[in-house]
Parts: C-alpha cells; structure tokens; sequence
C-alpha cells in the first residue's frame, strides 16, 4: 500500500503533476511515513528517472522544469521534517553562471537535478565573478563549486574561478565542476578545474559521487 | 558560376560546379579588424569594414551582414548586457510577470533599435559584394524571441499555458515577418531564421507550438522571392523531421548533430543543409591543418547535393583568421587541400592523460576512438555498432567515445598508441581497427569478459 503510494508520488511528478505530487505527499506523511522515505523512494525516484530519460532525449527541457516544479511542492512539505529529523543533505554546492554570462536555463537544469540527487544546491545566479563564488563556498562550507557558461567568450572566467580559490588556498577543499556549450574535457583539464560533463543529468551523478568522496 | 548563383542553386537544389562555403563570421569580424564586438553591432562604418575583410579573406559564397539575435529583442523593450568579445545577451524580460501581450505599436520598422544602421549596412555591402555574393539577413527565430521576451518561464508555458503560448508565438511571427519585410527591401538574397532554442523542446511541442510560426514565416519568404534557412543550436537531431515540414530552403546545424544522419533526413525533404565545423575545439582552438583536414573529410563523407559547408553557429571572435582560411581553402580547392594535409600529424600534445588500470577495470571497458562519429562516415557506422552493445549490455559495461577532434583525445590516442581511426579497444587491448565488426561477434567478446 505505503510502495504503491510512493511510487504515484514518483510517476505522478515525472509527469510534472503538482497538485497531485503534494496531496500524496501530504497523504504519506499522514500515514506516517518518514519524511526520509518519502524523499528518497518517491519524490528523488521520479527525479532519477527524468535524469535519465533526459540524457537519452527522450524529454526535454519543459518536461524537466515541470517535473522540477512537482518536486518543489513535495519538498516544501517534507523540509521541515527533515530539518526535525536531523536529516542532512549528502552535500552543498554552490552554482552560478560565471562573470559577464547571463545565460541560466542550463545552470537551473543542473541545479534541478543536483537537488533531486539529493545535493542542497545554493544558487548564486548569473554573472557571478569569482570572488563571489569563494565567499559563498566559504559560507555554505561546500564541497563542490559548479560554473556555468554558454558563450566561448566567457568561459575563460572559469579559470578566475579556479585561480581564487587557488590563492585562498582553498583550492583542496572544493572539487570544481564546469560546463555548458562551449566546455570540453580538454578545456576542464586546462584550467585545473575537476569535472566536466556534457549534460544535466550526468552532472549532477557526478557532484553526487564527487560530494559523497569529500564527504567519506 | 560566382559565389551567390552557387548559393541560390544550392538552395533551389540544383546542381552546382562545387560545394558552396558560407563562414558565419559575426562578431569575428572585428577581430580583423581591431574592433571589439560592440563596435561590431552599433557603429556601421566598423560593421561594413569587418564585413569586406570576412569577404576578402574567407571568399565567401554566401555573407551573413549582422549575426545577433538579439537585436528585435531590444526593439521589443528588452535590456542588454553588452559584451567586448561576444553579441549581447539579454538582461532583462518584458513579458517577465505578465501574460499581457505586448502593444503591436512597438513592432520593428525601419527607424527603431539599431535597425537603421543595419539596413545602411546592408545596402553598403549589396552595392559592394552583392553581385557575386549571397547575402544573408539573419533574423531572431519566433520561439528564440518569445524566450527573449518572457523569460525561462516560456518553457512551462508550453505544458501549463498552450494558449498563452500560441498568442506570444503570433506576436514574434508578425516581428519576423516585419523583419522579412525590411530586409529583403534593403537587399538580402537569403532570410535564416535562427532559433537555437527549438534544439530544447521536444518533436511533439514544436509541432504544436512552433510549427504555424516557422511555416508562415517560410512561406511569406517564398513569396517575396527570396530563400529561406533555419538556423538551430545544440543536439537538434530529433527536431530535424519536424524542423523540416515547416519546408525551409535549408537548414544549418551544429557539431552536436551527426551531419551525415542529418543529411539522410534532409535530403527526403529535399531540403539543402549547412554546417557544422565544430566552433570551439577545431575553429577556435584547432591547428590550421586540423581545420583544412577536417573539411576535406568532411566533403568527402558527404553526398555534394544539397549541402552548404559553414561553422557549427556563430564563430568566436577570436578564431584565428588562418583557421578560417584553412576551412575555406579546403571547400575551395578540395583536392590541392587533400594533399596538403595528407601527411599532418598533430603537434605533440603537453595534455598528461592518465589511462584506466586496466588490469583491474569493475567491469569490461570499451573504448572506441573516432575522427568524429558526428562527421565521418565509417566513425558514424563504428559508433552505431558498440552502441548497439551499449544498449544491449546495459551497466555491465562501460562504453566511451573518443572523438579526435579533441586535444585531449588526441594525447590519448598517441598514449594508446593508436594508429588507425575508427578502432576499438576493449580493457585496453585493440580489438578492432578500420573494421567495424558484426554484432555477433562484437557481442561473443564481451560476453566471454563477462563470464
């Protein structure tokens, strides 16, 4: 009965039905569920699931932020639960768009899916220098820096970024991802940052294996 | 035959006496000529110098005269964040809050925005270059413009607000249609439409969504006599069918689409396609003979009907001029370039590559090395074969693609010691070369890693 009602939870927010999503959350938490299970086998479920089928091409950008959505509403009523609960995120990353970028559809989609990964994602926004992102990373203590860029004029604002953190000396504590259009392998290696990926999906199964070595 | 009958043929899908060469030279344009990029989209006197040295220099056969789609977005009330190196972005959305529509009154004419300069512009250079050269006026695509005007929002809209959608959708087909309208009167051979927005949602939601806009504004060039390309961004393999029953002229892609699978498509339609030299790793940070090589390899994977050879989108700005010379040498002079580059090694690379232990890989790794499986042809059919498996085998294996079109991959394949492209190694041992092998056999050697 309890699985039934989590796997709903999961189907019904891959199909981006909010409403839905939180009068069963709402439901489960009533039959006494913890909050943990709800998350992790009904709400992070669908999210794993619309990873997936993303990276394949089999949805697309709206089905994403509409199941995104879903997930939010769900979220919103299990927080302070978890927060009662003691349970903890399995890491903190901050993101942004790198200085002078003001391109985000990609940077929401890896932050959607970091969060539904079960990463607590600080959003810093676009055009964010690098300072910005050390001052966050320090406040948050995360374990991942995330940067975003779409332009081939910008991307070179990834390496200021590894540069601070590198005269904080900071640089050890922080594994720092980068992508969007322009990014390569090659390039990542370039500039000294750690991961690279070419998509949302496999981006944010890397912060996760990345957040959960720092964390170990 | 000059450079614009070339291009109006290929677009008219007749035969040509060679494959035609269109560099999207926008912004890089200053580059030649020491102009930032915002020089290059505000001052019309530094826009047509960059544009004559793109056309003394590149030898182009068609000529894009502004490439900046953001420029109805500013017309419609949208602020911009300037940039030295690249167009503008936009900062802020009009649409942000509301579903109200926007007043017909601030539709684009030929006395707002930067219009004024552009249409000089363009008149400037159809006096100068037009007669031999194809010029293209390229306009903002209608679902790029409504992202522009309402935000990321647009695309929830497309599920939650279908009929909000399809109203926005007519209002920035009746901008593009006005953009139709002032530069064909100012002299453009070609409209591309370029949306790199429509590679982002699903077949289905363009359909419904999108299809009406592309058509109406296809079929409103057709009848002012001139040719029409649709312009996409990012892996739009999938929106190709659907891109082309709304019966562009063309279509131009990017390195993220296979252009030999795209081609297939387009050519059902008999429809003409661009592309798609990768911008970042061969125009931007590639060797002159690596570009020279890569368009020759290019052309000769490639049926010459119907095609264009054009960068992936928009050029860097700084791209080195040489690597753009190299491109169009190569569509030029095909087999003098062939020669030339026929014995290039790429320079020694200082990239450290660390190779698997492959004594003690979880699970058996497959890694297939590819010139570019998006591009050559046998790569293609090689990458379709352990894909196969890939699907097959699932998570028991681990599949990878090494496209030598990146630095990195390079330094590797010298690791590897490979000598042949495409090939196969499995746990790091070379299991294939040149041959692409049949599924039963490529499925017996992995299954007897497995067992």
């Amino acid at each position: 009965m309890m699985e039934e009602l989590l796997q709903r939870i999961s189907e019904s927010l891959q199909k981006g039905k909010a409403k839905d999503v939180k009068v069963m959350v709402q439901e489960a938490i009533d039959s006494g569920m913890s909050a943990q299970k709800i998350l992790n086998e009904g709400l992070l479920s669908g999210m794993n699931v619309i990873g997936v089928k993303f990276k394949a091409s089999e949805i697309y950008v709206p089905d994403v932020l509409i199941a995104a959505r879903a997930m939010k509403a769900g979220t919103e009523l299990l927080k302070p639960l978890l927060v009662r609960d003691g349970v903890q995120a399995i890491g903190t990353v901050v993101m942004g768009t790198v200085k002078g970028d003001l391109h985000d559809i990609g940077k929401n989609l890896v932050m959607m899916m970091m969060e539904g990964k079960g990463l607590q994602v600080i959003d810093l926004g676009t055009d964010v220098p690098a300072e910005k992102f050390v001052a966050a990373a320090i406040e948050h203590k995360a374990q991942i820096v995330a940067c975003s860029a779409l332009l081939t004029t910008t991307m070179s604002e990834m390496k200021s970024v590894v540069e601070a953190f590198k005269a904080e000396g900071l640089r050890e504590q922080v594994t720092i991802m980068v992508g969007g259009a322009p990014i390569t392998e090659a390039f990542c290696k370039s500039i000294g940052a750690d991961i690279y990926r070419p998509d949302a999906a496999t981006a944010a199964e890397a912060a996760a294996e990345a957040a959960i070595g720092k964390s170990a | 035959m000059n450079g614009k009958e070339r291009i109006l043929k290929t677009l008219k899908h007749e035969p040509v006496d060679r494959v035609a060469w269109v560099p999207f030279a926008g912004v890089h344009a200053g580059s030649l000529i020491g102009k930032n990029a915002t020089d290059m989209l505000t001052d019309g006197e530094a826009l047509f110098d960059g544009l004559m040295q793109v056309h003394k220099l590149y030898q182009p056969d068609g000529l894009p005269v502004v490439f900046d789609l953001q420029v109805e977005a500013e017309i419609l009330g949208c602020e911009m964040h300037w940039a030295d190196f690249s167009p503008p972005s936009v900062k802020t959305h009009p649409l942000a809050d509301t579903q109200d529509m926007l007043c017909d009154c601030l539709q684009p004419s030929a006395d707002k925005g930067r219009l004024p300069m552009i249409l000089d512009v363009m008149r400037q250079v159809k006096v100068a270059v037009g007669a031999e050269t194809a010029l293209y006026g390229l306009i903002c695509g209608p679902f790029t413009l409504a992202s522009h005007l309402r935000g990321n929002e647009l695309f929830m809209d497309l599920i939650l607000e279908a009929e909000y959608v399809q109203n926005l959708m007519a209002y920035t087909t009746a901008t593009a249609l006005k953009m139709v309208d002032l530069y064909a009167e100012a002299g453009m051979d070609v409209i591309a439409v370029v949306d790199p927005l429509v590679s982002q949602i699903s077949p289905d939601h363009f359909t419904d969504a999108c299809h009406t806009a592309f058509k109406t504004i296809f079929d409103y060039v057709r009848v002012k006599g001139l040719a029409s390309s649709f312009f996409v961004c990012g892996n739009a393999t999938r929106q190709l069918e659907v891109m082309c029953l709304t019966g562009p002229d063309s279509i131009s892609i990017d390195e993220n689409v296979n252009m030999k699978a795209a081609k297939e498509i387009t050519d059902k339609f008999n429809i003409t396609i661009g592309g798609n030299i990768p911008l970042t790793t061969l125009m931007l940070h590639g060797t002159q003979q690596e570009n020279m090589k890569y368009v020759v390899n290019m052309l000769d994977s490639l049926g010459h009907d119907n095609l264009i050879i054009a960068p992936g989108c928009d050029m860097p700005y700084h791209v080195p001029a040489m690597n753009a010379i190299g491109a169009a040498q190569a569509v030029r002079e095909t087999d003098a370039t062939r020669e030339m580059v026929k014995h290039y090694e790429a320079p020694k690379m200082d990239i450290e590559v660390i190779l698997p232990d492959y004594q003690n890989l979880k699970k058996p790794l497959v890694e297939v090395f590819t010139l570019d499986s998006a591009t050559c042809a046998a790569c293609t059919y090689m990458m379709e074969a352990m894909n196969v498996a890939g699907e097959h085998f699932g998570s028991t294996i681990d599949l990878i693609e090494y496209k030598f079109t990146e630095k990195v991959n390079i330094a590797r394949c010298i690791k590897m010691g490979v000598t042949n492209l495409p090939c196969v190694y499995i746990n790091g041992e070379l299991k294939w070369s040149s041959i692409i092998p049949s599924r039963d056999e490529l499925f017996g050697v992995i299954d007897g890693m497995l067992s």
